[in-house]
């Protein structure tokens, strides 16, 4: 009885959750088939309108533009301040590390509206305003921690015979550096890349209190959703979401691929929220 | 590349500088720790300290040349007005019962995928549950609005399985609210279990079924007590989320159970002396959420193992 629970049940249970994972996401990928200009079930004629005109839409291809300017800076932000800050961890053990590690993931635990506020309160006492640097800022802020823990958990594994042979055949640090450090980390950093890329990507809070008139993705659509929707939007959702998911499974290919004898182990590629 | 650090030996600061960190490990540690503990003190830790400043402010930004005044006046308005402390309340319960919701619904996932499951299908299984998550939060409410709404799928499916009556009003209201955050949360809940209970040994389960131990008796006796860790970081993340959410409520709640980080988000809308408002409460929402957080958490962790 107890084995037919196990071997029945929670599979079952387990492919029903799948469904409702994906089921709405389907319902959204077919409503941008749908011909008219309302949202409404069933869909009795189909085409293909709605996703050929969102291509050519100034308004969100504008958006989904300044969402990739974002994205960038922030990653690139992210990664500079977070791969020093995980060698400056890597230093220390015992309470001293665990103090720095509290600090470090602080705005982990921060609520998002909390935090994407007072760094805008913040930015403003050096004259910066609104926009897409601030954004780019309040992305990198959340993306730091992410960066650090990943970059860490590879650092832990890093012998240092590498670097000592390197600088007894006279590197200087520099070199050591660029030339042994950074390709040993490389794995690591791209995985911590992608993950800036996509935390900055999907990110909505943040970008609506520090944004101005140049909206994110996530916040036009937001704007649009709080007064209806048509099946447009559905369909610029459903190629945003295409794109999204294909470059995170890439990313985790990626990064286990690189880390043989690793199987079983997913990397933290997850979502934003919080981060 | 490393002919470009050759050539730049040829220059005496060049050679100074990596002879400086090759003698002193407190010059390159220096030279490391300058940039993020600079980061750390104006990105983590200033914003906040300014917050709380700002939170005693009668009122903010400054006019010129007038220095602040301090009071508690923001901090009484949250116990004076019901409606913030209705709200307040409101997301603390609404954000508890949906962690036990998570937790519920995504245990048996976790351990299906970290238990049940053939091994070499395991990681193939979880990509397969977090992809969905790297989409924004937005895509998502959007998603469930047009499953949910008068019109929307759930509704026209009812009405073709023969239901006749008006459609259900399932959009905008707690009930919409709680399925798209236990769709946000998840992740957050799966994650920590997942690698919790994958760390169980078969060998211990085993050896408790053979010494006659029933399922639910290894259930509570091992899984639980082991993937203990797991559950307790689950809800942590998954509650400070929720306390945090601003733009799902707005899409998929109704207006009548306003969340209070949606308050905190429209009295910086706000013109005029709203900031130190604002400040007030965020700060009461961080540590009421911490504190929160805390007990729950000594008081899982502290509970001693029973023997026997």
């Amino acid at each position: 009885m107890i084995k037919l629970i196990g071997r029945i049940a929670l599979p079952t249970y387990f492919w029903i959750f799948v469904a409702w994972l994906f089921l709405p996401l389907a319902v959204m990928a077919a409503m941008g088939f749908r011909d008219s200009n309302f949202v409404a079930f069933p869909i009795q004629s189909w085409t293909t309108d709605w996703y050929r005109s969102v291509l050519t839409d100034r308004e969100m291809s504008a958006s989904l533009w300044v969402s990739l300017q974002v994205a960038l800076i922030s990653t690139a932000m992210g990664l500079v301040i977070g791969t020093p800050m995980a060698f400056m961890v890597a230093r220390f053990t015992g309470a001293i590390r665990a103090l720095l590690i509290a600090v470090i993931v602080l705005p982990a635990f921060i609520p998002i509206v909390v935090a994407s506020i007072s760094l805008r309160m913040f930015i403003g006492n050096f004259g910066f305003s609104t926009g897409i640097m601030a954004v780019a800022f309040g992305h990198a802020v959340s993306s730091v921690p992410f960066v650090v823990v990943m970059l860490l958990t590879r650092l832990n594994s890093m012998s240092t015979n590498l670097t000592d042979a390197a600088r007894d055949l006279g590197a200087d640090d520099f070199i050591v550096f660029f030339r042994i450090v950074l390709p040993y980390l490389a794995p690591a950093l791209f995985g911590a890349f992608m993950f800036c890329m996509l935390l900055s990507f999907e990110d909505f809070t943040r970008s609506f209190f520090l944004g101005s008139f140049d909206p994110t993705f996530p916040v036009l659509l937001f704007a649009k959703l709080r007064f209806g929707f048509d099946p447009g939007l559905a369909a610029i959702s459903t190629l945003v979401l295409i794109v999204t998911i294909a470059l995170g499974l890439y990313a985790e290919r990626f990064s286990r691929r690189r880390k043989l004898g690793n199987q079983g182990q997913v990397t933290a590629i997850g979502d934003n929220g919080n981060g | 590349m490393t002919a470009f650090f050759i050539w730049a030996r040829r220059f005496a600061a060049y050679r100074a500088l990596t002879e400086l960190l090759a003698r002193s490990p407190g010059a390159r540690l220096f030279a490391t720790a300058l940039l993020p503990v600079a980061w750390i003190l104006l990105a983590n830790l200033a914003p906040l300290v300014q917050m709380l400043v700002i939170s005693f402010y009668e009122s903010y930004p400054l006019a010129e040349g007038t220095s602040a005044e301090l009071t508690l006046r923001h901090y009484m308005a949250f116990i004076e007005r019901p409606l913030y402390l209705s709200a307040f309340a409101r997301s603390f319960i609404f954000a508890t019962i949906v962690t036990a919701l998570t937790l519920v619904v995504m245990f048996p996932v976790a351990y299906y995928i970290a238990k049940g499951a053939p091994r070499q299908r395991r990681v193939r299984l979880l990509l397969l549950v977090i992809s969905p998550f790297w989409i924004s939060e937005i895509i998502r409410s959007f998603a469930w609005m047009l499953m949910l709404s008068n019109r929307g799928a759930v509704n026209s499916f009812l009405s073709f399985i023969g239901y006749s009556g008006p459609p259900l009003d399932l959009l905008y209201n707690n009930v919409s609210l709680t399925i798209g955050v236990l769709y946000l949360t998840s992740l957050y809940m799966l994650l920590p279990l997942y690698s919790a209970l994958e760390k169980i040994d078969d060998n211990l389960l085993e050896a408790a079924a053979d010494l006659g131990a029933t399922a639910p008796r290894r259930f509570m006796r091992i899984i639980l007590p082991l993937a203990r860790d797991g559950i307790v970081t689950g809800c942590t993340l998954t509650f400070l989320l929720i306390v945090g959410l601003y733009a799902m409520p707005l899409l998929l709640g109704g207006p009548s159970n306003t969340l209070f980080a949606t308050i905190i988000g429209q009295v910086f809308g706000r013109a005029g002396d709203s900031w130190p408002l604002g400040s007030a409460f965020s700060i009461i929402l961080i540590v009421a959420a911490l504190a929160y957080v805390g007990i729950f958490m000594t008081i899982v962790q502290k509970r001693p193992r029973r023997q026997g």
